[in-house]
């Protein structure tokens, strides 16, 4: 928008807007309130419920203002007979086929409709014939739908293709017959449930929650996602200590990610309260023996008692501490602070198989926020799946490519979705992205990348041109898990890409909510990684302390590495593979039975709000920490407060310097960590160091040329996911049921 | 059924009778193509637009608006291609004259679609028909084939520098497909739903690009503007109105049909009783909708002995308005009631659904219609079906909600004892009888 300004008066007073404004925003911002049902901001126009008509002097007809762009000298009238009439009437309208069954809904108490006629609707309803009926149905496991309550403002279908790009559902029939509906009468995406967010009324519906509560029952926390690192902003509804929802709906939250929220976030949160938390401290008292309950005081003193003995027998640095990339910043920063302070051990890592620590050493640019991303101009992506792993950076993308124009260049070895939306797609060798990197940096190696990549290299001066013809944002992103050395040269970047008028920003896109604050507690700074643990159990590494656990995967292969060890005291929610060789298990509450922070993609430091108590007998991870210090005789002097462990991490971590909680007590205005900014510097080794890792890949290896599967990793099953039914059935491929009236969970079997 | 012109020489009609008129050869004969080559041996693009200009032909789709000046709106430097969209999605009920120039003579709107490609400079054209019309695509794509061959259409037609092509496509039966901007939604694979306006078609239309949408007999009536000079052509008419019209004449006269008449003409009277044959089987003219269902009805004492000239301006005056020219004539056996039940059902059926005033609006229409018919009518009914009626004129996102409108405003204004009779209800129980 140009910073030009008009004149517009609205109801007789004069107001100086931005050229360009849109009337139906700046009405609003001028306190005259305008209903309206289809108008959402940065989605195509629909205009369709025509609720937000005004009169606009030389016009022949009332107006829809959320279709007029302000002019100079523009008169508008928002209240007057005629125009109430108007609102009046279309309300009418609306609820003519509309059941008014608001006692059984879902939505009842937090309806848009509902709201609005209340405030804009006539009294009486004329309407006496017979409403068209249409029976209530699932859409799938997590979508269920009742298309009698459609108002059809189509919200749902404009975020399904512009956010998700999925355009899963779609409106059939005609006329006051139209029912939005899928193809194939089953519904095959990726179960975000925006649909159901943005729905303004009860016709989408949470599966997973219908007919559990009322709204206002519901007691509302705002807090951080606790799966990937996009750090989704959401409102937990809990009612007597019971979890029973997740929403971002406006009302509640207005966080960076609007309404947005992935499967996992809205759905996946029924692991909380699920019967098989670990409901007490458990210990094994003898190696091959069970894990029998105890007390916390039992637990507690039997496992300083061992660490102790461990230290005493082996040396400080035989004790490893291991945090974990999913507990808070305070979780992370205790366990720091317990292997340095108090044991003195120079191993602790976090759970996390890639470090950071090489790109934060180096960074010459601040990190992209998801708001930069919207309106960025050119945008890079190496390697990765944002759309199945960060899925709100994913739709920024699409948003950026669709409504701003932004040119998105893709390179990776399969042609992930986002690939639809790309101006260029440089489809290398897997394992390729190093190569990539190399190529970014210079074009001194060309004839090697072009050759180990598998590409032309005329894709690689097209990627240049685009670069060079960037005015504006050019955002750079990494999933791939790059070699230190390769970290180093895309944090370095931005000096090398800058122009005027080209500012540069680089957004890392690890896999957990809180990767990049494990990272800033100082957890990479251990003299071993979590793999290096394993090679020296029983070595050199004698017990483990461990927050969460490790995933199947990285256990692979080392199983016996833990079995090993005299001692593991594992802190969880759940049993897992870990906790199976653990000595000690002691009950971590989830995220939403604490406080803390996250600090996500963007930099941002977020809170995290208790919304129930801790279930059964767990414990914050950090209080847990913070006790069995005390046990081994220090006092962290934090008492029970998370604010005091945030205040210290503040006061030592430099990027954290001066936060609060109370500063980070507004989730509309995220604050950003200020990561020193590396200088410039010389990269001849770090260069040299990539060109060999380089010259070792193979030139031969197939590109995958198949697009995966929407969801083959939003619907993985694992120990959170496992615990949410819906998300078995999806993983087994969605089977659409019998009958689409009856939930499919009482039709197929599931594993939970 | 008659067809052909009354008061002028026959222009859009002047082939259609001849054995073989829909063949090339017989097109030629009768100076068939001559306009086009008028139109590359000398004309510019801007000397097109300006005879089209001057002889104030109307869009025939309807709306009326002038065709030359809808030319003119497209940008000539714009960078995206350019296209002409013949609008053949005929579906206004009592319309039918689209229907007999396709069948009968198509190469007069392979010409005239040509030349409006040259005066824009379209590469690319396409015929929209409606989905019942399936079998008129045989004939056009017959059509194309012999011009093509004939070197009058594709690649440097009539060995100049001017290529241009033209491509048949049917809709899939829906009459918001007639709507301009939703036509171009079908026509790109959507759902058939009107777009915003603006950007109008003729700087975002087809493919987000400059397009213009003509109606048939519009694009018909090119090449005789070229042929005779725009001036000349206007002359055939009125001064705003220029050439002559196409009526597509149904219901009870004797002589139902389709009627060239000039632009201007005089006496809807003298149309009916006399040109038409008069009323079938000596009955009393009770009502005619002179327009196609979307226009005011009239009652017969606006038309006996009211001079109500056949034009624009003229139809206006006379309570009503030309729409697309189909023109329905009702004697006393018809119950303006029921007819305007029947209509209202067309427009329930064929609201696209996308703003709610008309899809709810038509919908609770229909509903009141047929409780009253059921015998539960209220004298309010009236009252509610006119407020109803007020509250999507005007507030639809595109014009056919007035349209769905106007109807029924007219018939109850000017007929309130047709619908007054049926408002007391039968049942006197102000329900219909099943509920």
């Amino acid at each position: 928008m140009s910073t030009e300004v008009i004149k517009v008066t609205i109801n007789g007073k004069a107001f100086e807007v931005p050229k360009g404004a849109r009337l139906i925003d700046v009405c609003r911002d001028k306190a005259f309130d305008i209903p309206s049902f289809c108008y959402y901001s940065d989605l195509a126009l629909q205009a369709s419920c025509r609720m937000c008509l005004v009169r606009i002097e030389k016009m022949p007809k009332l107006q829809t203002s959320c279709t007029i762009i302000c002019t100079d000298g523009m008169v508008v009238t928002t209240q007057s007979d005629e125009i109430e009439k108007a609102q009046r009437s279309m309300l009418e309208f609306l609820l003519a086929n509309h059941p008014l069954d608001c006692p059984v809904c879902d939505r009842g108490g937090e309806c848009e409709l509902q709201e609005i006629t209340f405030d804009w609707g006539g009294l009486e309803e004329r309407f006496t014939e017979e409403k068209n009926y249409y029976p209530e149905r699932y859409l799938s496991p997590i979508v269920a739908n009742d298309p009698q309550r459609c108002i059809l403002c189509k919200r749902c279908t404009r975020v399904c293709d512009e956010w998700m790009g999925e355009d899963a559902i779609e409106a059939g029939g005609r006329g006051a017959n139209t029912v939005i509906g899928t193809y194939g009468g089953w519904l095959d995406c990726s179960q975000c449930g925006n649909c159901i967010e943005v729905c303004p009324t009860g016709t989408l519906l949470d599966g997973t929650y219908r007919h559990q509560a009322r709204p206002w029952e519901l007691t509302q926390t705002i807090s951080t996602c606790t799966y990937c690192s996009d750090g989704c902003q959401m409102s937990l509804g809990s009612r007597g200590g019971e979890l029973m929802r997740v929403v971002a709906r406006d009302r509640y939250v207005n966080g960076l990610n609007g309404e947005f929220l992935c499967i996992k976030g809205r759905f996946g949160h029924p692991f909380v309260n699920h019967e098989a938390r670990i409901r007490t401290p458990l210990i094994r008292y003898k190696k091959g023996g069970k894990l029998i309950p105890a007390t916390w005081d039992e637990a507690i003193r039997h496992v300083a008692q061992k660490l102790d003995a461990v230290v005493d027998e082996h040396g400080r640095n035989a004790l490893g501490v291991i945090g974990s990339p999913r507990i808070t910043n305070e979780a992370n920063y205790l366990l720091y602070k317990f292997a340095t302070e108090l044991v003195g051990t120079n191993n602790y890592t976090s759970t996390d198989a890639h470090s950071l620590k090489p790109f934060f050493g180096n960074l010459g640019t601040s990190l992209a926020t998801h708001r930069d991303i919207r309106y960025a101009k050119t945008i890079l992506i190496i390697g990765g799946e944002p759309e199945e792993l960060q899925p709100l950076t994913a739709k920024q993308v699409r948003q950026a490519v669709r409504n701003g124009g932004a040119r998105l260049v893709v390179i990776n070895s399969t042609p992930i979705r986002l690939v639809e939306q790309a101006a260029q797609f440089i489809h290398i060798r897997p394992g390729a992205e190093e190569a990539a990197v190399l190529a970014l940096a210079n074009n001194s190696n060309d004839a090697l990348t072009v050759q180990k990549l598998g590409i032309q290299a005329t894709e690689l001066q097209s990627l240049r041109d685009t670069i060079a013809k960037t005015e504006g944002d050019l955002i750079i992103m990494f999933a791939a898990e790059l070699s230190a050395a390769a970290q180093a040269v895309v944090a370095q970047l931005p000096y090398a890409l800058r122009a005027s008028g080209r500012r540069v920003l680089l957004h890392p896109l690890p896999l957990y909510n809180n990767s990049i604050g494990a990272h800033d507690m100082g957890l990479m700074n251990g003299a071993m990684s979590a793999t290096q643990m394993f090679d020296g159990a029983g070595d050199t590494i004698r017990a483990i302390y461990l927050a969460g656990s490790f995933l199947p995967e990285q256990l692979q292969g080392h199983k016996d590495a833990l079995s090993k060890l005299d001692f593991l005291v594992v802190q969880e929610l759940f049993e897992t593979a870990t906790t199976a060789f653990a000595d000690v298990v002691l009950p971590a509450a989830s995220f939403a039975e604490i406080d803390g922070t996250y600090t996500n993609n963007d930099g941002f430091v977020q809170r995290v709000r208790q919304s129930i108590p801790p279930v059964h007998q767990s414990r914050s991870d950090w209080m847990i920490t913070a006790q069995l210090a005390l046990e081994l005789g220090m006092d962290f002097k934090f008492e029970l407060s998370a604010s005091a462990v945030f205040r210290e991490i503040a006061e030592r971590v430099p990027a954290y310097a001066g936060l609060r909680y109370p500063v980070l007590k507004d989730e509309s205005n995220p604050v950003q960590a200020k990561y020193a900014i590396a200088e410039q510097r010389d990269l001849s080794s770090e260069l040299s160091a990539l060109r060999e890792a380089v010259q070792a890949l193979p030139e031969t290896g197939d590109k995958l040329t198949v697009t995966p599967e929407v969801g083959h990793e939003l619907f993985k099953i694992g120990t959170l996911t496992d615990k949410v039914p819906q998300f078995h059935l999806l993983a087994a491929g969605n089977p659409r049921p019998e009958t689409v009236r009856v939930s499919p969970l009482y039709q197929i079997g599931s594993k939970s | 059924m008659f067809i052909g012109a009354i008061g002028c020489e026959p222009l859009q009609l002047a082939r259609v009778h001849l054995d073989n008129s829909t063949s090339l050869e017989v097109y030629r004969e009768h100076g068939g193509y001559e306009a086009l080559k008028k139109v590359l041996s000398g004309m510019s693009p801007d000397d097109v637009i300006n005879e089209v200009k001057k002889s104030a032909l109307r869009g025939r789709g309807g709306a009326g608006f002038p065709t030359g000046m809808k030319w003119s709106f497209v940008p000539k430097d714009s960078p995206k291609p350019k296209y002409v969209v013949c609008n053949a999605d005929e579906s206004e009920p009592g319309t039918f004259k689209d229907r007999y120039l396709m069948e009968r003579d198509p190469h007069m709107l392979i010409e005239g679609m040509l030349i409006a490609a040259y005066a824009l400079s379209a590469k690319v054209n396409y015929i929209y028909t409606r989905g019942e019309y399936r079998y008129l695509i045989e004939i056009m794509d017959r059509a194309l084939g012999e011009a093509r061959g004939a070197g009058l259409l594709g690649k440097n037609i009539l060995d100049s520098d001017f290529s241009s092509e033209i491509y048949t496509h049917t809709g899939a039966g829906a009459y918001i497909c007639g709507e301009e901007t939703a036509l171009l939604s079908s026509l790109e694979g959507m759902r058939g739903h009107p777009r915003m306006k603006p950007p109008f078609p003729a700087v975002s239309g087809l493919y987000a690009s400059p397009t213009v949408v003509n109606n048939v007999e519009t694009l018909t009536a090119v090449p005789d503007i070229i042929k005779l000079g725009g001036e000349a052509y206007q002359k055939l008419g009125t001064e705003k109105s220029g050439g002559t019209k196409l009526w597509s004449v149904s219901g009870h006269v004797n002589r139902p049909g389709v009627y060239e008449l000039p632009m201007g003409y005089d006496d809807m009277e003298k149309f009916i009783m006399e040109d038409c044959g008069g009323m079938l089987n000596g009955g009393k003219l009770k009502a005619v909708i002179p327009g196609g269902s979307s226009v005011y009805i009239m009652r017969a004492d606006q038309i006996i002995g009211k001079d109500v000239r056949m034009d624009y301006e003229g139809l206006v005056a006379g309570g009503s308005s030309v729409g697309s020219g189909g023109f329905i004539v009702m004697d006393e056996s018809v119950d303006i009631f029921e007819s305007t039940r029947n209509l209202t059902e067309f427009y329930k059926h064929e609201s696209c659904g996308w703003c709610t005033p008309c899809r709810e609006g038509t919908d609770w229409l229909v509903k009141v219609f047929r409780r009253v018919a059921d015998g539960g009518g209220r004298p309010e009914d009236a009252q509610l079906m006119l407020d109803l009626c007020d509250n999507i004129e005007g507030k639809s996102f595109c014009p056919l909600g007035d349209a769905a409108a106007w109807p029924i405003q007219s018939a109850i204004k000017r007929f309130p004892e047709d619908f007054k009779k049926h408002l007391v209800g039968t049942n006197g129980t102000g329900q219909a009888a099943n509920s």
